[in-house]
Formats: C-alpha cells, structure tokens, sequence
C-alpha cells in the first residue's frame, strides 16, 4: 500500500465516518419506517455501511490512524461525518433526505479517489451503492408526488449541508488539495455540480424546486477543513456510546 | 467439498491457484474446502471466497475475499480459516490477507457448485 499525503488521509476519514453515521441513522429507523419494504431496505443498507466502514477503518489504520480511536475512542467533534447526519430526524421524510444527500455525497467522493490502493474496493462499495442510490430516489420520486412540501423543506436543509462535506465550491482542480496530490481525479467543485444536477434531473416536473437551496457556500475561510463542515456541531454522546456498544459490553465478545 | 481441484485462470470459474503449487499448499487448499460457508451449503473454497494460498516455510497466507462486504460472519470466517490451518503440523502461523481485486461475483461458481446450490433452493 502507498502512503497517502496527510489530505488524503482526512479525506477517507470523512468518508468512513460519514458511512459510520449513515449506518447508525438507517439502523435507528429500520424499526419505524412507513412501510416494511422501508425498514427492510434500511436494515440490509445498515448492514452494507458497516461493511463499508470495517474495510476504510482498515486501510486507515494501514495509514497510521490508531484502531481503538477509529472504532469510536473518541470525542463526538472528533467524528468527521457530514453534517447532515448529526442528529436524529424527526420524520421519516427528513430522515430519508438526510441519508440519501449523505450516502451519494460519500459515494461520489469515494468513486473520485484514483489510488491503485481503491483498486476493487471501490468497485465492491459502488456495487451495493447502486442499489442504496437507485432506492433513495425511487422514494424521494414518489415524496415528490405525494409530500413535496415537506420534501422540499428536507432538501433545503439537508443539501447545502451535504455539498459542503463535498468541499467548498472554489476547490476546482486546480485548487483542490485531492486532487492536487493526485489521490482524487474529480474536485470538489465538479462533485457538487453533480449533486445538484442529480437532484435537479431528478425532481423535474414536480412541483419540489430546488431554488431555495443554498447551492454557493461554505466559503473556504468558514469552512472547516478536517471535519468538511462549517460550525462546530456533531453528534451526541449518546451517539458514541451506541457505535462503541457501551450498554452491552458484557456481551461483546473478546 | 468440492469435485473439481483442477487449477483454473483468475475470473474463471472455480480456484485460482498458482501453478506449481507445492503439495503442503494443496493439503491447506483441501483443508479450506472442509470449511462450510455459513449461509450456504457449500464450501469456502467452492464459493471462491479464496483466491490464494501460499506458504513460506511454515508462514502461510491465505488471500480470500467475500461475496457481501457487510457479512456478518466476517470475523467468525476468518477464524474459522485460522483454525483449521492452524494446528496443521508444519504450518507456523496463518496471515489472512482480505482482498476486493477482483471483485467476487457469481461467475466464480463452477457448473457443479451452481448445480448443488440449486438443489439446496438457492436461485442465482
């Protein structure tokens, strides 16, 4: 395996951690979904993030990020997930928007790393991301039809917090330090064009617009590098205690 | 436990084992066939979970990859593979080194092992 430049390193961070949260939050609705093709859908999609993320922790941890800190050793702003995963969603609807925003954002991310070192495993995730992908907008098209207010209001929270894990809009490939050092062959600033091209495609002719978005920020001044995010919000404590398993240490298994 | 221990090209159907494969690394390919996968009736080696097996004065490693990369069994695989060659006189340690190139798909079953999977009620 190559070593990474230190860039790379956080980038692959946010995305495992991104994956972790997205794992956690599909999880906590598997039980409470409207229907039970949803909870189904949620629970296997669980089931393949976890996969995702045993696999990134450990080309991590090949890149010298310590295994205990990994598996949730840490404090919750140490977590480098996409903002838009930090709590728990009051609805179903703006929980779907949360994950769907995040998950594609994650996998757009990812499928732009060019390292040898991503050789078949980004072809393995991409594998079951096409099926997360293909259901996500299967349900965000049938919201649009029947809840497009409360879609729309979802989208306007949910997305400029997704494009601005993707990267501030002035990382062209030019500037962007990913691409740059060669790990990634696509900047952020072509990410988030085809973010948003996605979900405008995919809302046309429906009465969801997404002129309402904030489609410019972060700038690079606000935005926080490490943590691709503007602010300092993250998940709860009781968010950690759940992804370290802290109430059921007695039955783990040595 | 599989019919067919004939060396086959990668992405073919069936075990990519190296040619010249020294007689201890097929006593451990045969091994690995007694492994049974946890989901299905058929053999790791069978499902062509296992990619290689090599040997280094009593190090070996085993290269193996998984259909579904969320398996819960995972780890209990891996042990599984640890345990059976482990004890095997001659070998020191065991390495399992997972891999993702190439990716596994269901054109690594054999004729064989599709047939036997029929038969236990799996559609592919």
């Amino acid at each position: 395996m190559s070593e990474w430049p230190a860039e790379a390193v956080d980038y692959v961070q946010a995305i495992a951690d991104t994956k972790l949260l997205l794992s956690h939050r599909y999880a906590e609705w598997m039980l409470t979904g409207p229907s039970l093709e949803d909870d189904i859908g949620g629970a296997s999609t669980a089931q393949d993030e976890a996969g995702h993320v045993r696999q990134l922790f450990r080309l991590l941890e090949q890149q010298g990020r310590d295994g205990e800190w990994l598996e949730g050793d840490r404090a919750p702003e140490e977590f480098r997930n996409a903002a838009t995963l930090d709590a728990t969603r009051d609805s179903w609807v703006e929980h779907l928007v949360a994950v769907a925003t995040a998950d594609r954002a994650a996998w757009y991310m990812l499928d732009s790393i060019a390292s040898d070192d991503f050789r078949g495993l980004a072809r393995k995730i991409g594998e079951d991301e096409y099926f997360h992908l293909e259901y996500h907008d299967a349900r965000l098209a049938t919201l649009a039809d029947d809840r497009p207010e409360e879609l729309q209001g979802a989208f306007e929270d949910a997305l400029p917090k997704a494009l601005a894990f993707v990267g501030p809009e002035s990382y062209d490939a030019d500037s962007d330090p990913v691409v740059r050092s060669g790990f990634a062959d696509r900047s952020a600033a072509d990410l988030r064009d085809a973010l948003v091209a996605h979900y405008a495609r995919l809302f046309d002719g429906t009465s969801v617009s997404l002129d309402g978005v904030d489609r410019d920020g972060p700038t690079q001044d606000e935005w926080d590098e490490a943590r691709r995010r503007v602010g300092d919000g993250a998940i709860d404590q009781s968010v950690v205690d759940a992804l370290t398993g802290v109430r059921n240490e007695e039955f783990a298994a040595e | 436990m599989s019919a067919n221990m004939t060396p086959v090209d990668a992405g073919e159907p069936g075990f990519d084992r190296s040619e010249g494969n020294a007689a201890f690394e097929e006593e451990l390919w045969a091994l690995l066939d007694e492994i049974p996968d946890p989901h299905i009736p058929v053999s790791l080696v069978e499902m062509g979970m296992i990619y290689d097996v090599r040997d280094e004065d009593g190090d070996v490693t085993v290269e193996m990859t998984f259909p579904c990369m969320g398996c819960p069994a995972y780890d209990f695989i891996q042990d599984d593979v640890r345990s059976m060659l482990r004890p095997v006189p001659g070998v020191e340690s065991v390495t399992i080194d997972i891999v993702w190139d190439p990716v596994w798909s269901k054109d690594r079953l054999t004729p064989e092992v599709r047939e036997k999977m029929r038969e236990a009620g799996i559609s592919l």
